[in-house]
């Protein structure tokens, strides 16, 4: 019984953080399903989500307000503008420019625009780890009160649903929208999309959008999960998410969800049933096997070579 | 005056000067390095303020055998690759005594410059053992060692007679080398180290660490490193009400741990060097550094004064101003200083430093635990 309680309470350590790879997945996977570049600066844009959502935090507490749905939805759009106009500068900036040139030109101005933004926050934040207000405390409990007890917070149950919603709306909106065909078209065959009217620059641009947007969510939600923020946590995070892409097979959206879960759930046990010392280990090795042995990820198509 | 006494009087002070000139150079330099600018300039403050205090009083009470000391400061940035080149300025200054480098890794690649041009150095501040494992005849330290912190902590949680204890570190040199020396020292004292284990520095989620130390049931967990992750320790914790008290070196005491951990810094204890400033016989010098305008409170500022104290009594000890015979004289003597009795073994090491066991509160104050 102790042993399950256990393994249930690392299983859920595990999806809280695999869904929040999840989200930030999210952004690596469309932007490479459609113009087939991998976004490095995607990392530093969660990264801003989170300061951002944090100074809008502390800019409501100094205005007195309090009130936990509005303050958390407040800095849940604070973010989610800040980022996505961030995501689209990126694109517009760095992206589009060398858009169509050979496919090691974008990836550096991806890594330089990484850097760039990681120093940025540098000089404006300071390089110090700043603590994230507690705003969701307490939660449930199992198990006999005198031996292990397997619990859940609220913030982990905040953090499922919210991805949850998340995950559904963008969804439905890639299914059912004009813009989500639009992008579908877009990711199937660029050129052939441009010649039928479909203004591929501004697709592009929101697709951008949308992934910043969604690692703004998540920027939020790790930021008071964690506890505290600092400049460089970004690039961490945005290794993993870009792993959780690759194992679900890049370029396809539930894949990023399903990489980000297996991931989370794959370091939680490692760190719980061998040591921690071996996470990071366990999780890069399977981006090398699954690289070795599925190229094309879990859920992924096989890459057709349009003549 | 007229113009043949003005003369005189001239050729009379240049022939003085001439010969002050030669006569043994007429002052000692005294090199200070440390990072004046960059993140850790606030210890370097300190160093500084030290130093120059020690340097101030003992010309005012006539210098060293009759010389002035003179001050020569440098700004390291706590960047190795600075500190080698504040180093080679040394050398070309002539200077002979250094106090610093404030970094264990500023100090280490400085120190093998000075060892080989025949400086001798004072380090007030780099607490890393492999300093001094290099068989290094002019390296000295006026602050205690790692592996010294390790077995105060291990003593006192043996001495609260717990059931269980977890240790953790960081995995990085400062940190695991603590944790191991703490894990063998409550091996040795018959307590059950029930987890020993490594985290990435950097890492933000300690859920499944918190779950996993939940699990072991332990009453104390060790923690070796520095305080961005225990921080984050010490609030995932408190989420997950862990019932274990948190214990950890003087890389996690400082107030940052507090806008990290919030509430949850209280009570975390931690091993510090104890406050000099304190001490009864260091009031007459605290009131000159408040006189000055300046805290003596700080870890490093007694340590750096201490630093150019020993230079210069080894001076007068060996009666000469060359480093080797200096560092004969200080291997060889004992010292009555402000942060104690110092006495050094072959390596370099003070034979001693006491470290004091502080409980941490969550307004970043602190109070000795006896």
């Amino acid at each position: 019984m102790q042993d399950l309680l256990y393994f249930i309470q690392q299983l859920i350590n595990g999806l809280t953080i695999g869904s929040t790879y999840a989200l930030i997945a999210i952004g690596y996977t469309m932007v490479y399903g459609i113009i087939g570049m991998i976004n490095f600066a995607h990392g530093e844009i969660y990264m801003i989500g989170a300061y951002t959502s944090l100074i809008a935090i502390t800019g409501l507490a100094a205005l007195g307000i309090a009130w936990l749905p509005l303050v958390l939805i407040v800095a849940l759009i604070c973010a989610m503008i800040v980022s996505s106009s961030m995501g689209w500068a990126v694109e517009r900036v760095a992206y589009r420019p060398v858009r169509g040139k050979h496919r090691l030109i974008p990836l550096i101005s991806a890594i330089g625009m990484s850097i760039f933004l990681q120093n940025y926050v540098h000089l404006a934040q300071g390089s110090r780890n700043i603590g994230f207000p507690d705003l969701i405390e307490g939660g449930f409990r199992f198990g006999a009160a005198d031996s292990f007890q397997t619990s859940i917070s609220y913030i982990q149950i905040t953090i499922f649903i919210t991805t949850l919603v998340c995950m559904t709306i963008l969804s439905l909106f890639i299914s059912r929208s004009r813009i989500g065909r639009a992008c579908r078209a877009v990711s199937q065959d660029l050129g052939m999309a441009n010649l039928l009217g479909i203004d591929t620059n501004r697709i592009i641009s929101a697709t951008f959008v949308i992934g910043a947007a969604l690692a703004a969510v998540a920027g939020l939600l790790l930021g008071m999960y964690y506890g505290s923020i600092d400049p460089l946590f970004g690039f961490i995070a945005g290794l993993k998410a870009f792993t959780a892409a690759v194992l679900g097979g890049i370029g396809s959206i539930p894949g990023a969800m399903l990489g980000g879960l297996i991931l989370g759930v794959a370091e939680s046990m490692t760190s719980g049933y061998l040591s921690g010392e071996y996470k990071d280990v366990v999780s890069f090795g399977l981006l090398i096997l699954i690289l070795l042995f599925k190229p094309t990820g879990l859920l992924g198509k096989p890459e057709v070579e349009k003549i | 005056m007229s113009t043949p006494v003005k003369k005189l009087v001239t050729a009379i002070g240049t022939s003085i000067a001439v010969m002050g000139a030669g006569h043994a150079a007429a002052e000692i330099k005294i090199g200070i390095a440390g990072p004046m600018t960059g993140p850790v300039a606030q210890y370097g403050d300190m160093q500084f303020a030290g130093a120059r205090m020690a340097i101030e009083q003992i010309n005012a009470e006539g210098g060293v055998m009759g010389e002035k000391l003179v001050a020569v400061e440098y700004d390291d940035v706590c960047d190795p690759k600075q500190a080698v080149s504040v180093a080679n300025s040394m050398v070309n200054e002539g200077v002979r005594f250094v106090v610093g480098h404030l970094c264990s890794s500023s100090t280490q690649p400085a120190s093998d410059i000075y060892e080989d041009e025949g400086i001798l150095m004072i380090t007030p501040a780099s607490t890393s053992p492999a300093i001094t494992e290099r068989g290094y005849e002019l390296v000295f330290r006026t602050i205690g060692l790692d592996s010294m912190q390790g077995p105060v902590a291990a003593n006192y949680l043996i001495s609260q007679e717990p059931d269980r204890v977890a240790v953790v570190h960081d995995k990085q040199q400062y940190g695991e080398g603590i944790a191991t020396a703490v894990r063998d020292t409550l091996e040795e004292g018959g307590v059950e180290v029930a987890m020993f284990e490594g985290i990435t520095a950097g890492a933000k989620d300690f859920s499944s660490l918190v779950t996993k130390l939940r699990q072991a049931d332990v009453d104390y967990v060790y923690y070796g490193g520095y305080h961005p992750e225990l921080g984050l320790i010490l609030r995932q914790a408190q989420q997950a009400d862990l019932d274990a008290t948190f214990m950890g070196p003087e890389g996690v005491g400082n107030k940052d741990i507090n806008t990290i951990a919030g509430d949850a810094a209280e009570g975390l204890l931690v091993t510090l060097p104890p406050s000099f400033d304190e001490k009864a016989e260091n009031q007459a010098l605290v009131q000159a550094f408040e006189e000055k305008g300046e805290d003596p409170s700080g870890p490093f500022v007694l340590t750096s004064y201490t630093a150019v104290q020993l230079i210069a009594d080894g001076i007068e000890a060996a009666e000469s101003t060359d480093p080797f015979d200096v560092a004969e004289a200080l291997r060889e003597g004992t010292f009555q200083t402000p942060i104690g009795t110092v006495e050094y073994d072959s390596k370099g090491d003070m034979e001693s430093f006491e470290f004091v066991v502080y409980e941490w509160h969550s307004d970043g104050s602190k109070t000795p635990v006896n």
